[in-house]
């Protein structure tokens, strides 16, 4: 006989007495979204795989869009700030790349975040899986694009500003781990949300861009710490991409250590918001069939 | 509706409780729609919503008071219109939808068929679409990697297995749905109008797979328009309308209600037109006056 893991887990918690009503406390609810996550990991690199394999086989340039596409953006940036405003700071390019790389893998995680649950409708009414990997799998996803625009970011290190490579790079994983915490707990909670709101996409899109504008990544924030005061120097502080980009642009550009304590305290906060993330999901979950 | 009547949503799995002498038992089971939360809602709509909290129903009852039984080696099959709940019954049974009612005790691993090949990605190929159908159905890797020869020689695709779906025809894609569905035996089988799927040869050949799994599976639901199949290999029947059960019980007696009351609805249906149509004739003015 088969039995799939999801049928064992029903199993274990129908040890029970049967028919009592109970609705599942807030602990055992986050408990048991880690748990689907762990335990449909298969599941996930599927989806992450099927997603590749569509962005790359579309294209006449297929993948070698995930190295060109930061590249462009920073040519963009730079021609704006440096050509235009004449206001770049010495090896602009890099500065730039060093916040657009991670930048592209949280939009992308939370744009993806948001379709991810919506547009599996189909499945989700005629198969009972735990849809709680269709985020995860959106966030995962960005690691790979990540991974590859990592190429252009060595190759402009090593060709144009070999004086700024330094052992600090070998950091840039600790700093994703962060920031792939917190990207996760954003998917999570968006991709629940949009299935009762649609419009979440919109604001999103506004969103995210207004987001990047308002942390140090085009801009240091030591160049704005000083003149910013009230409402916009409090957002710019409690920011969570403020410690993010100041710690990559550490690693990448300014060869000095991270903002370890910036760091930290995102952790902290991340992996609180990723619990609420994941509560939030597991409750209105099981409507998900009904409303969709 | 008070909350206190919200039953526990509950879908027990007791086979390692004292062996139960059925497959499925349904008790008491109700599904509630809220009309207030559907698809494509947005927050202007919510709002608006909000004003008009006390204007119209705000939900309606998909399901309610459905109660039968599935003894190991039943086949039932669920009948009636279209919009009757019998889509629901089966999402409930499958674990899909959480019963807002009432109780739902199916004993073993649920295959459920529910329209096939609906939840394929188009831009993957077959083989890859296989694949990922595995893993959401929870079947673990090694089995299902197994399973593959099988799964593409069943479906008779060819050389399109590694082409995306997009390329495929409906009969293509029907028929890969029916062969990933049918690959894993399961305990209880769940089917939603699959038997109509494909050209006559592959219809001849998916009955088979059925009539085999059928012998297999402690116990069996199915829906479907096709009444020769019902008297034919079904021990059970209920119809449903409205989301009541109107009969349950032999085969041939519930098809025979439930061609009758289908005769008297398009009876009805028909009145009703003659007789719009003749008030709207009769509302025109006559060439004499």
């Amino acid at each position: 006989m088969l039995r799939s893991r999801a049928d064992m887990a029903t199993t274990t918690a129908g040890a029970r007495p049967l028919r009592v009503a109970r609705r599942p406390g807030s602990l055992e609810l986050i408990a048991d979204g880690f748990r689907e996550i762990w335990t449909h990991r298969r599941l996930t690199r599927y989806l992450v795989r099927a997603d590749l394999k569509k962005h790359g086989s579309d294209t006449l340039l297929g993948n070698v869009w995930w190295v060109l596409d930061p590249l462009l953006q920073m040519a963009v940036y730079v021609i704006l700030v440096s050509v235009i405003f004449k206001s770049g700071k010495e090896d602009y390019p890099l500065f730039v790349f060093s916040a657009i790389l991670p930048w592209k893998w949280f939009s992308s995680a939370v744009n993806d975040g948001i379709m991810s649950v919506t547009q599996r409708e189909r499945i989700i009414k005629q198969v009972k899986f735990p849809k709680i990997v269709l985020p995860v799998a959106a966030a995962v996803g960005g690691i790979v694009n990540f991974t590859f625009g990592l190429i252009p970011l060595f190759g402009l290190m090593i060709f144009f500003y070999a004086d700024r490579l330094s052992p600090y790079v070998v950091l840039i994983p600790v700093i994703a781990a962060v920031q792939f915490v917190f990207s996760l707990a954003t998917a999570v909670f968006v991709s629940a949300v949009n299935v009762f709101f649609r419009d979440i996409g919109n604001v999103a899109r506004h969103g995210l861009r207004l987001w990047f504008y308002l942390s140090p990544g085009l801009y240091a924030f030591s160049d704005v710490a000083g003149r910013l005061d009230g409402l916009v120097g409090r957002v710019l502080s409690l920011n969570p991409w403020t410690p993010l980009f100041e710690s990559y642009r550490a690693v990448i550009y300014n060869e000095t250590m991270p903002d370890w304590g910036g760091l930290t305290g995102l952790l902290i906060v991340s992996a609180g918001l990723l619990c609420l993330a994941i509560l939030f999901f597991k409750r209105v979950e099981p409507a998900f069939a009904k409303v969709l | 509706m008070s909350i206190f009547r919200q039953a526990p949503p509950k879908t027990l799995s007791s086979s390692d409780l004292a062996a139960p002498d059925y497959a499925i038992d349904v008790e008491g089971l109700g599904v509630r729609y809220n009309l207030r939360l559907t698809r494509q809602t947005t927050v202007r709509g919510s709002f608006r919503n909000l004003l008009k909290r006390n204007e119209g129903p705000t939900h309606f009852w998909a399901l309610r008071d459905v109660s039968f039984r599935v003894v190991p080696g039943e086949s039932l099959a669920v009948i009636g219109p279209n919009g009757a709940g019998k889509s629901t019954l089966l999402q409930v049974l499958a674990g899909i939808i959480q019963p807002n009612e009432g109780a739902v005790d199916v004993v073993g691993h649920i295959s459920s068929l529910l329209t096939l090949g609906a939840g394929f990605d188009q831009d993957l190929s077959g083989r890859d679409n296989i694949r990922l159908a595995g893993a959401f159905l929870g079947i673990p890797h090694r089995v299902m990697e197994e399973q593959l020869p099988g799964i593409i020689e069943f479906a008779d695709i060819g050389e399109f297995i590694d082409a995306s779906i997009k390329t495929y025809s409906s009969g293509m894609r029907a028929r890969l749905g029916f062969s990933i569905a049918t690959a894993v035996d399961p305990d209880v089988l769940i089917i939603d109008e699959v038997l109509s799927t494909g050209d006559a040869v592959f219809r001849a050949k998916s009955k088979q797979r059925i009539i085999e799994l059928t012998k297999n599976a402690k116990g069996i639901v199915l829906v479907t328009h096709d009444m020769a199949w019902v008297t034919e290999f079904c021990n059970r029947a209920l119809l449903l309308d409205h989301g009541h059960v109107i009969k349950e019980g032999p085969p041939e007696e519930v098809v025979a209600l439930h061609e009758e009351r289908s005769e008297q609805a398009r009876i009805a249906r028909e009145a009703e037109l003659a007789r719009k149509i003749a008030a709207v004739e009769g509302t025109q003015p006559s060439p004499a006056s």
